[in-house]
């Protein structure tokens, strides 16, 4: 028999099928990511323990009127001088950094943790659960207190952890951390617009930012963006690299903490 | 002189076309990898409010880690039949007690997320893509709710601004 050659399959309309497919993709998809601010509502309470009144030096209250009118502390900020917000937040945070005198009175003073005051309290923290554990009975009180001993430790053990990271990269021996109770209030009205609460979410927000990705780079030459990106994209996984870089951020926070409270509008 | 007569007998060359389906494949798998897919047809009319540093979702919507609620007017019928003229949308229905449902939405969101989903109640993000003119009193109700339910993470949705525009805050 003779050899018959295979005949070649004509190509000529792949091109179209090609197109087709590509059409199909252009139509059903989009380009746009999903952008949003992620916040966090502070967790329900059974019981209401009237809390100690915060000093007023703490609060950076912000407040947007049914008309879009801004009052951050005692200025009035019109709509279109929004962007102003910015700086006046972080002078709330920087003026009193690195001050242990001639403080200005009416913003947050900083209080300067060394890693000896730090194991000073976590000594404590040991002796008084010490005291507790030893006991033969316990009561429903007593395992409270001992819970709240063991919170206590963790929480010395991580600061310990932060300050001895902080030395390592700074060279310095003691850790400016503002005080405890500052933040920042934001109170709006049930007619407050969402493009105007959400704009000054942005402007806390570029405030805060820019201060960490400042101490940030400066710190571990990488910024806080850049660390917090590569974090939510690969938290699941147990590498040291994501291990590192949420250290890194937990420092970050602890120096730069952003504490924005939402005001539930009554009126 | 007969270098340069015309050659009337020629035809014009035709265009070797073989590796067009590689240029179009090419543009198709780029289109593939750089879009997502639109998730459902919205019913509210949505202008998102604009930010700067807004945090990237993707990486939470591919671990389904983030709802989305739309928040506006209707498109088609009658806005004043709503509470304050804003219709919520689930997932693709308008529903009729508005915010109200958003508890009970979450719940049967939690409970229907595949099996090897870890991330607890508290972390899965409720993201709010609420129109620019929306007002906050709706979204505080919504608080409240996910406060109840302990779901405590949100999202404020909004899109990039730029950094030579302004705000796009209505004036009153």
């Amino acid at each position: 028999m003779a050899k018959r050659e295979a005949p070649e399959i004509n190509a000529g309309s792949m091109a179209d099928i090609a197109f087709l497919l590509l059409i199909f993709f252009l139509v059903t998809t989009t380009m746009d990511k999903d952008l949003a601010y992620l916040r966090t509502i502070p967790k329900k309470v059974e019981d209401q323990k009237p809390q100690d009144p915060v000093q007023k030096k703490n609060i950076y209250k912000i407040n947007i009127n049914s008309k879009q009118v801004i009052q951050a502390r005692d200025s009035l900020i019109r709509p279109e001088n929004i962007e102003s917000l910015n700086s006046r937040i972080k002078h709330f945070y920087l003026i009193n950094r690195d001050k242990k005198e001639d403080r200005a009175l009416n913003y947050p003073y900083y209080a300067f943790g060394t890693k000896a005051a730090f194991q000073q309290k976590l000594d404590i923290a040991y002796n008084g659960l010490d005291a507790y554990e030893s006991k033969d009975v316990l009561t429903e009180r007593d395992e409270k207190i001992i819970e709240q001993f063991n919170n206590e430790i963790q929480e010395w053990n991580k600061k310990i952890e932060m300050i001895e990271l902080y030395t390592k990269f700074s060279g310095k021996k003691e850790m400016p951390e503002i005080a405890l109770q500052a933040h920042i209030r934001l109170e709006s009205f049930i007619k407050t617009d969402y493009s105007a609460y959400v704009a000054v979410q942005s402007e806390v927000e570029k405030a805060v930012t820019e201060l960490r990705d400042e101490e940030s780079e400066a710190l571990f030459n990488i910024t806080y963006t850049a660390m917090k990106k590569y974090y939510q994209q690969n938290k699941l996984e147990n590498t040291p690299k994501v291990r590192e870089y949420r250290k890194y951020m937990d420092l970050i926070e602890l120096l730069y903490p952003l504490r924005l409270i939402e005001v539930k509008p009554n009126r | 002189m007969s270098k340069f007569r015309k050659n009337d007998d020629k035809k014009a060359p035709g265009i070797n076309t073989s590796s067009l389906p590689d240029i179009v494949f090419m543009l198709l798998f780029f289109f593939m990898v750089a879009t997502t897919t639109k998730e459902i047809d919205p019913l509210v009319k949505v202008d998102p409010a604009q930010g700067v540093g807004l945090n990237d979702l993707t990486p939470f919507k591919q671990r389904s880690e983030v709802d989305f609620l739309y928040l506006g007017e209707p498109l088609s019928g009658d806005a004043s039949k709503f509470d304050q003229g804003i219709a919520v949308q689930y997932d693709g229905i308008i529903h009729k007690d508005g915010i109200e449902h958003i508890g009970k939405w979450k719940n049967d969101k939690f409970s229907s997320k595949p099996e090897e989903f870890t991330a607890p109640r508290e972390e899965v993000i409720t993201c709010f893509k609420a129109d620019e003119k929306v007002p906050m009193g709706i979204i505080f109700q919504a608080r409240d709710i996910l406060q109840e339910e302990n779901f405590n993470s949100i999202g404020y949705y909004a899109r990039e601004k730029g950094n030579k525009n302004g705000y796009n805050i209505r004036q009153q």
